[in-house]
């Protein structure tokens, strides 16, 4: 009996079967560095080799620092981070501080939307770069379906940013994720994902590594 | 030792010629020696079908084909055009000669391992050389004085062993030796026609009578005495230029003619262990233009890391040609190289597969040649006080492929500058905002703070500044400053920073 179930839970492991209940298991994934978010991203982290859509309710609640301790092993991994269009200066002494290795991470600026689009395809293809951020307003269906096959070819953590006051996609991104403060803390609403539905949103303290930068 | 002549029969057609795409309609197209009455020099396949011989006059070759290109031939070109492809020869072996007019001969014995054995070397000294756009015939024997006879004489089977070499060499016409004029008029009126003939001929007396050139000759093609030849140096900068057979309107037009120059380019780099960092490409545009004073449009590249590969190379090449614009069309392409950096090569692999390496452009470029040089930014933190001026964007090119040209002093702290040990945001606005009225509404709620900063007094940017972390109403966190730079205490308020 015990033999049967075991052959079960192989026959169960593999990556074409997902359960509901469960999240469906991912090919490769990028551990946040937060064991609360982790336990409900598919695969047990972000996507590697797909889109990851980041709706931000407002800027300034540590949406980025959420993102930073995955970074900093891409780095570690030898590939590059391409940050496409950022809507600020990225400030190089907090980046610094928080591990980013600046030779490692590329910033382009961007003159229009269709530049920042095609910039955003070529970083999630490219097998140097690990993840490419990018912030887009666009909502193109086939740009964004476009995008997503590029992150799965290039195997790359591609997370589109939907600056405060932008709707969402319906479609395309695998993963899409709502964050929002809460009592000085964040709020990952996990809006979809590869799995069941989640109730409430989970609470990622990423406070207190701000207060020492 | 093993020699391998190229011979380039078709020389005086293919300085011409090969800027032509093999796309193009074939046109009957000869070169023509100067003189009063012109004779042809070399024809190409298409003159030769009409029935246009080498050594007929012009004139008489016009009559046959009317339509015929007729190019005065370019002595000049052939000389670069064979300096070029004995630096590209350099690819293969360290030890490659001019054998002018029209061939190259290289010591290819010490080559024959790294590039899987003769038959494939040889498949790929005719192929490159057909893709730089020349047509080679090759010779292969122990003595360069040979190879150069087996090639003049078509015989394309390698002769590895010496002591076969004065068989084979035996019945090969005397045409083929490099000889005076005179003294082969002479030999041959003697009934001497071969080079088995002369060699058979006693050598005090034939020394005696045409001097000691053509017994030298004789015993360096056999192999009796040493041959020294002078090695060809390839030039230290590369600067290579094509003219188009007709004058190209568009840069799609252009990319053939680039693409050949970018193959002369990495074999230059090759030869000389380089990676190319920066190069320019130069269109001239047509004659009449540039007298009226006309620059050439001229587009300089960068690459991110030095690079030879062709594949490379060209594809960073194409993506920015299509940012070129042409003011008119361009009659002459030239590329130079600007910055190299020492390019180490790869070692073979131990296993068969090691070897395979993707020959992807890297990203870096891609992106730059598309958007632009500015496009890219690297971030370096800078000591500063000043929040908006402690950090710095470079260019990603510059600083990652020229280590030994940052600047130095203060201004280089890439590594680390001391951080100040206060809260940072990672977001900095591009110019501080007045908060005045947000602040009015709903107050916010300083967190962290005051940090008082107070620098710049001697470049007329001085601030004086209290930095504090705020939380908003809705959550956010913020970096704000009151400015004091005016001395008065109830300064006004401003947003400098997100604590994204």
């Amino acid at each position: 009996m015990a033999a049967a179930s075991s052959a079960l839970a192989s026959l169960l492991e593999h990556p074409a079967i997902w359960r509901g209940g469960d999240v469906a298991p991912e090919p490769a994934a990028l551990p946040s560095g937060y064991a609360a978010l982790d336990a409900v991203l598919p695969g047990r982290g972000w996507p590697q080799g797909a889109l990851t859509e980041l709706l931000v309710e407002r800027e300034g609640i540590g949406e980025i620092r959420l993102t930073l301790p995955a970074l900093v092993q891409v780095q570690a991994q030898g590939r590059d981070v391409v940050w496409i269009a950022p809507p600020y200066r990225p400030y190089a002494p907090a980046l610094a501080a928080a591990g980013i290795d600046l030779a490692r991470l590329v910033v382009v600026a961007c003159r229009t939307p269709k530049d920042a689009l095609w910039a955003f395809e070529q970083a999630l293809r490219a097998p140097e770069c690990g993840a490419a951020f990018a912030w887009l307003p666009t909502h193109d269906e086939r740009a964004l379906r476009r995008l997503q096959v590029a992150a799965r070819e290039g195997r790359t953590w591609g997370a589109l940013w939907r600056r405060p006051g932008q709707r969402g996609s319906a479609i395309a991104a695998p993963l899409r994720l709502g964050l929002a403060p809460h009592d000085g803390r964040l709020a990952v609403h996990v809006l979809k994902r590869r799995g069941a539905e989640l109730p409430g949103p989970v609470l990622v303290d990423v406070g207190k590594r701000a207060a020492h930068y | 030792m093993l020699w391998t002549c190229l011979l380039f029969p078709s020389l005086p057609l293919d300085v011409f010629a090969r800027a032509r795409s093999p796309d193009d309609a074939p046109r009957a197209f000869v070169v023509s020696g100067g003189g009063r009455y012109p004779r042809v020099v070399a024809a190409d396949a298409t003159a030769r079908a009409s029935g246009i011989r080498n050594g007929v006059l012009v004139s008489a070759a016009l009559a046959l084909v009317p339509e015929l290109v007729l190019r005065d031939r370019d002595a000049e070109a052939e000389r670069r055009a064979l300096a070029q492809l004995a630096t590209w020869a350099l690819t293969f072996t360290p030890m490659a000669c001019l054998a002018p007019p029209d061939a190259i001969v290289a010591e290819i014995g010490g080559s024959l391992r790294l590039f899987d054995g003769l038959p494939r070397l040889v498949a790929r000294l005719v192929g490159g050389a057909h893709a730089l756009g020349y047509t080679a015939r090759v010779g292969i024997a122990s003595t360069p004085g040979a190879a150069l006879l087996l090639a003049r004489a078509g015989h394309t089977q390698p002769v590895t062993d010496r002591a076969l070499l004065p068989a084979v060499l035996a019945p090969i016409p005397l045409v083929h030796f490099d000889l005076p004029g005179a003294v082969r008029a002479t030999l041959r009126e003697a009934g001497i026609t071969t080079i088995g003939q002369v060699a058979a001929l006693p050598r005090d007396g034939l020394a005696r009578r045409f001097g000691s050139a053509i017994v030298d000759g004789i015993d360096h093609a056999l192999g009796r005495a040493p041959d020294p030849r002078a090695c060809f140096v390839p030039p230290p900068h590369f600067a290579s230029r094509l003219e188009l057979p007709a004058p190209a309107h568009d840069a799609e037009a252009l990319s053939f003619g680039v693409q050949r120059l970018v193959q002369e380019l990495a074999g230059w780099l090759a030869a000389r262990g380089l990676g190319v960092v920066r190069l320019t490409l130069t269109l001239a545009h047509e004659r009449h233009l540039r007298q009226r004073g006309m620059p050439a449009t001229v587009a300089p590249f960068a690459f991110g890391a030095p690079a030879r590969a062709p594949a490379r190379l060209l594809g960073v090449l194409r993506e920015r040609l299509v940012r070129v614009t042409l003011p008119a069309s361009v009659e002459t392409i030239a590329l130079m190289s600007d910055e190299t950096a020492p390019l180490p090569g790869r070692n073979l692999g131990l296993l068969p597969g090691d070897d395979v390496v993707a020959m992807e452009i890297p990203l870096r470029d891609r992106l730059r040649a598309r958007l632009g040089d500015d496009a890219l930014l690297r971030l370096v933190p800078h000591a500063e006080h000043r929040p908006e001026l402690a950090l710095r964007t470079t260019g990603v090119g510059q600083a990652s492929s020229a280590p030994t040209k940052q600047p130095r002093g203060k201004g280089r702290a890439a590594s680390a500058p001391p951080l100040p040990d206060a809260p940072r945001p990672l977001w900095l606005l591009p110019e501080p905002q007045p908060l005045a009225h947000p602040l009015a509404t709903r107050p916010w709620v300083l967190r962290d703070g005051p940090e008082r900063i107070e620098s710049g007094w001697w470049d007329g940017n001085d601030v004086r500044r209290d930095y504090f972390v705020a939380a908003t109403p809705a959550g956010a966190t913020m970096w704000i400053y009151r400015d004091h730079r005016h001395g008065v205490d109830d300064g006004e308020w401003f947003l400098h920073g997100i604590f994204s």
